[in-house]
Parts: C-alpha cells; structure tokens; sequence
C-alpha cells in the first residue's frame, strides 16, 4: 500500500519535480528520504492516499507541465535553490493521480535515493555537492527504489 | 516477479578489482587480499576514527574524494605532524575494518566488519550501533539479530560482525535491471556498498559513482 506522485509532463511520464523554491543545496540525502516518506505517526496514513499538508511538504506537482525559459523569477532564489526530479526504479508503484501522497513503509522497508542510477549517495552527503557532479541547469535527477532490506 | 540478479565469484572478483583501481587513483586506501592458496579472496580496508568522530577527526575518511595517507604512514607520523588527526588520547582512537568477502551460498558479497580500540579491545555490538546513522536506526533495530550478526571470518577465522546478505538480491536487482533497460554498466560491487556501507559507518566518495560509467564492457 505504497503511492507515490507522478506528474505527467512533456519529457516524462513518470517525474515529479519539486515546485520553487526547490531544496536548499544544503539538504541532506537524509533530509531528503525523509521529505519522501510518510512520518510513522502519521494519523492520515491509510490505504495510501494521503492529503498532504503544506508544512510537511515542499513537495507538489508544477502548476504547468512546459517550463518556459522566458519566466521571471527571482533570480537570487533560483541561483541557491536546485529542483529535484525523481525517478521511480524497479517495482516501486507509481499511482498516476492527482491527489499527492508520500511512500508508506513497512518497519523492514528502506527508502533509497540513488544518483547516476546506481549509487546511493551517504546519508549526509549535501544536495549541493551532488548537483556539482551529478545535476545542471538548477535540477538534479534522482532515482528512488523502496526495498526490503534488513532483516 | 523478476529473475534475481546474483554474481559468480569470477565476476565478484572483477568488480571489486575495479572498485580497487579507482579506490588507488583517489587514494580511498581499498586493497585486495588473497588467500593462502590464492584461489580466493577478498577486498579490505582499514580507517582510524575518534569515537565521537567528526569528518574533520577521521583519518583517511574521504567522504569529499579528497587524497589521503596511506593508513600505516598516516599512523606513523608523531601527531603534532600530520595533519589530519585531532590531537586525542589514544583511548579514543578506533580502528574499523571492513572487508568484502563473496558469499558462494548467497551468490552475493557480503561486509564483514570489526572494530577496536589501539590497544587491541575489541568494540561491542552495542558500541557498533552507536555508530549506524540515524536514519537506520529505526529500522534495524526491528530486527538487529537478523541483520547484523557476529560470524567467524571465512578466510582469517576471526570473529568479525556480518551485515546478512540474505535481502542483498532484493535491494540489487531492481537497480541492475534498470541499469540493463538503459544499456549502462554498473559496478555491482560499488553500488551495493554504497548502500550497506552507511549502515555501518562506511561512506563511499561520490567520485565512485562516476567512475563505474566510464567502463565500456558489458556486464553478463
């Protein structure tokens, strides 16, 4: 009983990608597992579809699916901020739908980030620093993949 | 249900002889160790930390892909000369092994670890925990006896703690299939580490990610 958003826009089918401000480089790739999952207190947690509530979340669809070069922004945030677009692996379910939720995992499951595809950065490695070698032009892909892995 | 992806030991011993190349090239200080026999073997390496470590007091740690010393040059400086170590008692100092070893029953690697105080006292499972990270945690100690286990090392015969490999193809192979369905070689051996080894305490650089995609062979 796991969902997760997708957002259908011109290049993928299966991306989402955070709305400005992005994250800050500074996050930790912990930080950012954890933005992804639901808290294991959660009372809304439930056959998976969950409301999300604006302060546990900087994560939602983009309000267009073209991003157009020519819009202003505030070019001070946009320079310290990067977007993160994230890229189901394997098995993990993807839910096409426009109510937005978080994985739910099980007490066993694990949530793995993964760069170039195939590398999990540690824990606290910064944002930042994998946006140098792994991102350009304000956006970093990242793959997720949810798995049994202890135990 | 997919096929799960196991690896032959010739093919182990070929990703962790690349593994070993780039960790020479940044210094990471990763070495391969035969057997008596040579038949077999495996992959070690060794790091020096200050219990209540911060990056700045690891020795060697190279979580930023910076060069370092060698580990038995670095420790043979006098500490006001080098240049890495925080002036401590030596109490304080830990040593951590790792090793790689090739699972023939799991068809998988497998991390072996152990660590000790410089005078030879060997730290606990419990002191061990203290050193998983945080967001681990959690989910470990659902079952801790299950994950990590105390085991006698295959080729030294030592007792040495285990991560168990029995959930290793579960995490793997959704990676190395998509790898496939992008016609991209991966290291296996460099990929499962960076997952298993945070766990553990052992956090690979980032320049590892990159080097397995400059590998033009194809992966069986």
């Amino acid at each position: 009983n796991t969902a997760i958003p997708i957002c259908r826009n011109i290049a993928c089918d299966c991306f989402w990608t955070t709305k400005d401000p992005g994250v800050s480089p500074s996050k930790m790739v912990e930080g950012l597992q954890s933005m992804l999952q639901l808290p294991p207190s959660s009372a809304t947690g439930g056959e998976g579809l969950t409301e999300v509530s604006p302060e546990t979340t900087t994560l939602e669809p983009p309000s267009s699916a073209a991003v157009s070069p020519g819009t202003e922004e505030p070019a001070g945030d946009t320079k310290k901020k990067i977007d993160i677009l994230l890229k189901a692996v394997g098995d993990t379910p993807i839910m096409k739908t426009k109510k937005w939720a978080f994985l739910k995992l099980v007490a066993s499951e694990q949530l793995f980030i993964y760069v170039n595809q195939s590398f999990a950065p540690s824990p606290d490695q910064e944002v930042g620093t994998l946006y140098e070698c792994f991102g350009s032009d304000g956006k970093l892909v990242l793959h997720y993949c949810k798995s049994q892995a202890w135990g | 249900m997919e096929e799960d992806e196991f690896i032959g030991e010739k093919t182990f011993q070929r990703y962790c002889a690349e593994f070993i190349k780039h960790s020479q090239q940044i210094g990471d200080s990763w070495e391969w160790r035969p057997s008596k026999d040579c038949s077999d073997g495996y992959m070690c390496k060794i790091h020096f930390q200050i219990k209540n470590g911060s990056v700045m007091s690891h020795l060697g740690a190279s979580t930023h892909g910076q060069t370092c010393l060698p580990m038995e040059e670095a420790f043979e400086l006098p500490l006001d000369d080098c240049e890495v170590i925080e002036t401590a008692a030596a109490s304080e100092v830990i040593k951590y092994e790792y090793h790689v070893l090739y699972s023939c029953s799991y068809q998988v690697p497998v991390l072996y670890f152990r660590a000790s105080f410089l005078d030879g006292r060997p730290l606990t499972l419990k002191d061990i925990w203290e050193g998983v990270h945080e967001c681990y945690k959690t989910r470990l100690l659902q079952g801790p006896w299950d994950t990590i286990t105390q085991q006698e090392h295959p080729i030294l015969g030592q007792p040495f703690f285990v991560l168990h490999p029995c959930k290793t193809n579960e995490f793997m192979t959704p990676v190395l299939k998509n790898s496939q369905k992008i016609n991209k070689n991966v290291n296996y051996i460099t990929s499962w580490l960076s997952i298993v080894g945070p766990v553990v305490g052992l956090n690979l650089p980032l320049s590892y990610a990159k080097a397995t995609s400059q590998d033009e062979r194809n992966v069986n």
